[in-house]
């Protein structure tokens, strides 16, 4: 079993640097169905098999809640550019994670906060976690596809 | 960390000079990823977290590492159809948009000027990390 070193206070990049060489990638059958606007069709997030192994390793990725502290710096009128970028490289890496873990961290990592902060809250709901086969088969009318109104939010149970 | 680790300014070669070592650091490729639009598979990639299937040939592509700034540079390819052959090889232009520091877009557009996902897409970025 590959060991990680002790990363916390190494850069992001070094780290990565170390997973590419040394973690197989992990193709997830998870993908991630979203809508985040009604003019738009459906959104499918597919998370990456490299960053998955560094997700299932632990002791590499920074806690999320870093992302979210650097996208409120970038949100700011004034921004040029990170000045807290240490927080991505001291900020103690989190643990091994599942692959369900994983992607819920994708998913507040990548996706848009009003997606998923509220995500059952209308009539039905904005985000589904699926796997790849209960996809379309082809793209076939790709930029029709919608989340199906027959998942109403009051009918979700958990899994 | 418990890595090897050499400090160095400068490279120098027996013959050929030297080379200060920042150019290696800034001018290395920080990110890149290979995916396939059309069945929505990444391939390999470097530095990357996600793809975001937004449509036929418009894709989001999510950093691990963010960048320092949205001024970075990236460099974007596709072909349509899947198979290496020279032979129905119909390229696909690539365009790059909407530079974040965590994330970028990117669409492909065949060359009958319509958009549509790119079987081999490939994506490089340069630029300061955060």
């Amino acid at each position: 079993m590959t060991v990680t070193p002790e990363f916390q206070g190494t850069h992001l990049f070094d780290r990565l640097c170390w997973a590419k060489e040394n973690l197989e990638g992990h193709q997830s059958d998870y993908r991630v169905v979203y809508e985040d606007s009604v003019d738009e069709c459906a959104k499918i997030l597919v998370p990456d098999p490299n960053w998955m192994a560094c997700a299932l390793q632990g002791g590499i990725l920074p806690p999320v809640q870093v992302y979210w502290e650097l996208a409120k710096d970038e949100a700011q009128p004034d921004f040029k550019k990170h000045t807290r970028g240490y927080l991505l490289h001291n900020t103690k890496p989190i643990e091994a994670m599942t692959e369900e873990q994983a992607i819920e961290y994708l998913i507040m990592k990548d996706c848009p906060q009003s997606v998923w902060r509220n995500y059952d809250s209308g009539n039905k709901p904005k985000m589904v976690i699926c796997r790849k086969e209960q996809l379309p088969a082809t793209r076939e009318w790709r930029n029709a596809w919608k989340i199906s109104e027959e998942l109403a939010t009051d009918k979700i149970e958990a899994a | 960390m418990a890595l090897g680790e050499i400090k160095a300014d400068t490279l120098t070669h027996s013959t050929a000079g030297s080379l200060a070592t920042n150019f290696v650091v800034e001018g290395s490729a920080k990110s890149w990823v290979r995916f396939n639009g059309g069945t929505s598979v990444v391939n390999d990639s470097f530095n990357h977290s996600s793809f975001v299937d937004n449509g036929t040939g418009n894709y989001a592509l999510h950093y691990t590492n963010a960048f320092g700034n949205a001024l970075y540079c990236g460099q974007a390819t596709a072909k349509e159809v899947a198979d290496t052959s020279a032979v129905n090889n119909n390229g696909t232009f690539a365009m790059l948009y909407s530079y974040e520091t965590g994330r970028i877009q990117m669409t492909t557009v065949s060359p009958d000027g319509n958009v549509r996902d790119g079987q081999t897409s490939n994506l490089t970025i340069n630029g300061d990390l955060a």
